[in-house]
């Protein structure tokens, strides 16, 4: 493992992905990441909107029939008013799906449903994975943890809604800070008072 | 006031050779608001970047369907040097450097990913001691490189000049005042492509291409302080707890 | 027609007949504005522009008490392109007028010492740049023009408090002649003088001012990037020329 910086060859031949670039037949990582073997993984990295990724957003914009919302990034998301079940509210805060992406990088979105409360965060995107976890793991430990409602947006949007919602996102900026490093997931349980995903009582 | 004799036996007045650099540190990621930020001590200048974005562009109708604009403030606190208070706002140095340093951008990040987006690098003088803009360039490229933005490259500027006979690097704000020359030079150092480059004073064919050869010397010590600075903070935690290759 | 005209660049055939490193047709004229204590009406093929200069009675800089003072700047009048619009300067024009003036300063063109008038009293001498027509290349137009301005000015009189700028026989002392030759690179190809069109599609631009014998100002714009073999070529190139531009300012100064 070694870490690479944007402008550094990974591949001695062309292969475009996301993060990289391609120059004379070689391929050169555009950010900041870990490369494991041939596998890049970005330490900071942005956004690449994908069909079916799970987004939290703000609506930004009621424009009547459609809404648009805010996901942490240059490009809108819309919501058909129709397919939504109530009327949503300028400063809502939703949970949707990436439906496509139309040829102005507009994402169109829905399976929307509307979080009640709560608290808009933001990280960086490519910390999600991680706050996530394999199958899930960091995510319901944080949420057992924690006793919040916890929605998690691969656009670096997390919406949170508990009483301890202060030790949520102090156990997500260490995620977030410590992304890259081994034991991650033991450290959180041992901050969050959890083992092997039940809650331990402190005695 | 009477021009000092600015190389003496050999040493420049702070000590430097004609070659020397002047220490560098550089801390990333100062300001939690912005994507990504870089505080730089540069010799006595010390140096703010950050870098904000994508973002949609606004005004709307400024943003560019092919790729995203690159908008650059460079601007000194009015308290940054020894003379009078500075005036407030831009003066035409900083509308100039501002242009030349976003033009150093535009080539530097992958801007044709991110069509109608904005991208905005803010430099800030705290404290000037001549080199300030090639710091801005140094200490914005290191900002950039830790926001997860894009880039070909982590671009590095310093100043070659001219004393007398001699070609000096880096000059500091007693050595530019007086000086027969300056030359600030941003260099992309993959490819060694030159990305900035203004010069005033005079120097003869052989003095430039001399000049030229000191800055890329000067550029590998450089990047390497950029690199380093930038990886440090990911490195810290690793030696601490091991690598997460997933 | 962008595809069109690189195509043509990069296949050696560049528009009205000429080679990449042939400049267009120069035409320089002095003492257009008799308002002024200075002036000329440089053209570059379509491009022209108009330089006044003017003296004020000013207080030198506190660091160089026994020196005038120079103040350039550049207006890009709506009136010369569709493109440019009105309002305060723009980073464009104030790039101009800072290239420009270091050029100026640098090659020492105007005796600075001969400014002064007496303790605390010095010449300001105000370079105004006014873009008429804008088909290209401004920066090498802009410093034609200031120069051939600057070796027919007129220095005004200072006496009894009063300022007289008639009848006046005494030149401003010129000590040096500076030119500069402005390149454009379009794809890999490098240009000299670049028209509108050709600027509209560079990638980078390069200018270098140089007196015969140093070069005295660079500035490099745009977002392109160049490599160190083609910033030599454009050195060597720009010494070239110098001979043939100083020709035309002297014979338009005579």
């Amino acid at each position: 493992m070694k870490i690479v910086l944007p402008g550094d060859e990974i591949l001695d031949r062309p292969i475009h992905m996301e993060n990289t670039f391609v120059e004379n037949n070689k391929t050169y990582t555009a950010v900041l990441a870990m490369l494991h073997d041939d596998k890049l993984i970005p330490l900071e990295g942005l956004w690449y909107p994908k069909v079916g990724d799970k987004v939290v957003g703000r609506v930004e914009e009621d424009k009547f029939s459609i809404y648009e919302i805010d996901l942490n990034g240059p490009y809108s998301g819309l919501l058909i008013s129709k397919f939504v079940k109530s009327p949503l509210l300028v400063g809502d805060i939703i949970e949707a799906t990436v439906k496509e992406i139309d040829r102005y990088n507009t994402i169109i979105l829905y399976k929307s449903r509307k979080l009640y409360g709560g608290k808009l965060i933001s990280v960086k995107p490519s910390k999600i994975p991680r706050i996530i976890g394999r199958n899930n793991t960091m995510l319901k430990q944080l949420i057992e943890g924690t006793k919040c409602n916890i929605s998690v947006g691969a656009n670096g949007y997390i919406w949170i809604k508990g009483n301890n919602i202060h030790l949520a996102i102090k156990a997500i900026t260490k995620i977030a800070k410590e992304a890259h490093t081994g034991g991650l997931t033991n450290r959180i349980s041992d901050m969050l008072g959890v083992k092997n995903g039940e809650t331990t009582t402190n005695s | 006031m009477e021009k000092p004799q600015l190389i003496v036996n050999g040493l420049r007045l702070d000590g430097r050779k004609p070659d020397e650099l002047r220490p560098i540190k550089i801390e990333t990621d100062i300001i939690k608001n912005a994507s990504g930020s870089a505080y730089m001590e540069w010799g006595n200048n010390k140096v703010i970047a950050a870098v904000y974005g994508p973002k949609e562009a606004l005004p709307k109708h400024t943003g560019d369907p092919e790729k995203a604009i690159i908008k650059c403030v460079y601007s000194m606190t009015p308290f940054s040097s020894l003379e009078e208070h500075g005036r407030s706002g831009p003066n035409r140095r900083a509308i100039e450097i501002s242009k030349v340093t976003k033009e150093v951008f535009e080539n530097i990040i992958l801007v044709e990913n991110f069509p109608r987006s904005e991208i905005d690098i803010f430099i800030e003088i705290l404290q000037a001691d001549g080199g300030t803009r090639a710091a801005g360039i140094t200490a914005a490229a290191v900002a950039l490189a830790t926001s997860g933005i894009p880039m070909r490259d982590i671009p590095y500027a310093v100043s070659a000049g001219r004393v007398g006979d001699t070609v000096i690097i880096d000059l500091n704000k007693l050595e530019d005042n007086y000086s027969d020359a300056d030359m600030p030079v941003a260099i992309a150092p993959r490819n060694n492509e030159i990305l900035l480059m203004q010069m005033d004073g005079g120097l003869t064919r052989e003095q430039f291409k001399k000049a030229l050869e000191m800055i890329k010397n000067a550029g590998k010590v450089i990047t390497k302080i950029q690199r380093e600075a930038i990886k440090k903070p990911y490195e810290d935690l690793i030696n601490k707890y091991g690598a997460k290759y997933e | 027609m962008n595809d069109y005209l690189k195509e043509l660049i990069s296949s050696g055939l560049r528009s009205h007949d000429r080679g990449n490193f042939d400049y267009r047709e120069i035409k320089i004229k002095s003492d257009v504005i008799k308002t002024a204590e200075g002036s000329a009406d440089v053209s570059i093929g379509d491009t022209r522009v108009l330089v006044g200069i003017k003296l004020d009675v000013d207080e030198p800089m506190p660091d160089k008490p026994d020196e005038g003072n120079l103040i350039t700047s550049a207006e890009l009048l709506p009136l010369a392109s569709p493109d440019f619009e009105p309002g305060p300067p723009n980073p464009e024009s104030i790039e101009l007028a800072r290239v420009v003036d270091r050029a100026l300063r640098s090659a020492e063109a105007i005796d600075m010492k001969s400014l002064f008038i007496e303790e605390n009293k010095v010449w300001s001498v105000f370079v105004d740049i006014y873009v008429l027509n804008y088909d290209g290349n401004l920066f090498d137009a802009s410093l034609l023009a200031a120069m051939t301005a600057l070796m027919k000015t007129k220095k005004p009189i200072y006496k009894d408090n009063k300022v007289i700028r008639e009848n006046l026989n005494e030149y401003l002392k010129v000590n040096n002649i500076v030119v500069s030759t402005t390149f454009a690179k379009i794809g890999d190809i490098l240009i000299l003088d670049p028209t509108g069109e050709e600027e509209s599609i560079m990638n980078a631009r390069y200018t270098i001012a140089n007196d015969g014998n140093n070069i005295r100002a660079i500035q490099k714009g745009l977002y392109g990037s160049f490599k160190e073999e083609e910033i030599d070529n454009m050195v060597e190139i720009s010494f070239k020329k110098y001979n043939e531009l100083k020709l035309l300012i002297e014979n338009a100064t005579k």
